[in-house]
């Protein structure tokens, strides 16, 4: 019996000492955090919200090269035309009406599509998501890390 | 001491080792707070306001936890079932992502974005953990 009360008196020492060294080390920590943040605004909660499944760069690596599988990247040409996911389509939010045409033979083909901007901070993918549900693509895949990552991690990249 | 518990308190020792060798892996929580709070919220499980709060706090406890099962052994024991709670926690909101279905990995030892999704594995990694906080907590009770 006493045992047990010592074991559960350091168990509840251990928790206030951990308690007590986080909160001096997020105070001090050169990458500090937040102590409450605001998730709701965050693109994967956006997209997470209208339905949209999002897939990390791992998964994203596994489906490049997939048969079926159609990268297209929603950043403006120019960033587009410095460099990309090999393969991938340019279809830039902003022109969207442009590549109305592409987009319809993308989606008929039955594709998987997997959409990204440049990084997890970037509403260039969601928006087109919302775009490419909205004329009948089938659960569009939204990459979240985007091309940065994806360069950084050692993704096939054009050109 | 007889040779039953030299074997017990042996085995007390590894299984403690093993188990605060696993918590200290997991150090890159620690060095990149703003990563595992990303993975944290990518669980699905804890409220808005929470999801900070525990990416700062988790990392901490597993390193006290580990300090404590190394160094120090008035705290052995506490720090085996916080070991063995934490573990229960861990397994169970993977479990229930996977069921739920998700891509992403469990932010448990790398903060990189292209770390293998959690799957059945990291289950069975976790079960195994457990097996072994049991192991050390029977081993420390038939050693004494």
């Amino acid at each position: 019996m006493f045992r047990r009360m010592h074991t559960i008196r350091n168990v509840w020492i251990l928790l206030f000492a951990a308690a007590l060294v986080a909160s001096v080390a997020n105070w001090v920590h050169p990458r500090k955090i937040p102590w409450v943040q605001d998730w709701s605004t965050h693109v994967e909660a956006k997209a997470r919200k209208l339905g949209f499944e999002a897939i990390p760069l791992a998964v994203a690596l596994e489906k490049h090269g997939a048969s079926g599988t159609v990268f297209i990247d929603a950043r403006p040409a120019a960033e587009f035309a410095a460099g990309h996911v090999a393969g991938a389509w340019s279809v830039p939010v902003q022109a969207f009406g442009e590549h109305f045409e592409t987009v319809g033979g993308l989606i008929d083909s039955g594709a998987e599509l997997v959409v990204y901007c440049s990084n997890r901070d970037c509403d260039d993918a969601l928006e087109l998501l919302v775009e490419l549900r909205a004329i009948g693509a089938q659960k569009p895949l939204f990459f979240v890390d985007g091309f940065e990552a994806w360069k950084k991690y050692g993704g096939e990249v054009e050109p | 001491m007889t040779p039953d518990q030299k074997i017990y308190r042996v085995a007390y020792w590894i299984a403690s080792f093993v188990v605060a060798a696993t918590f200290l892996a997991g150090f890159q929580k620690l060095l990149y707070p703003a990563d595992f709070a990303l993975a944290v919220y990518r669980f699905h499980l804890l409220p808005g306001p929470l999801v900070n709060l525990v990416a700062i706090y988790l990392p901490w406890l597993e390193a006290a936890i580990a300090v404590c099962l190394l160094l120090v052994p008035k705290f052995r024991e506490a720090a085996l079932w916080l070991a063995l709670a934490l573990l229960a926690l861990f397994t169970a909101g993977i479990v229930v992502n996977l069921v739920r279905g998700t891509g992403f990995g469990c932010g448990c030892f790398s903060h990189a974005p292209d770390a293998k999704p959690m799957d059945w594995m990291s289950v069975a990694r976790n079960g195994a953990l457990m097996a072994l906080v049991v192991l050390a907590l029977f081993g420390k009770k038939k050693s004494q």
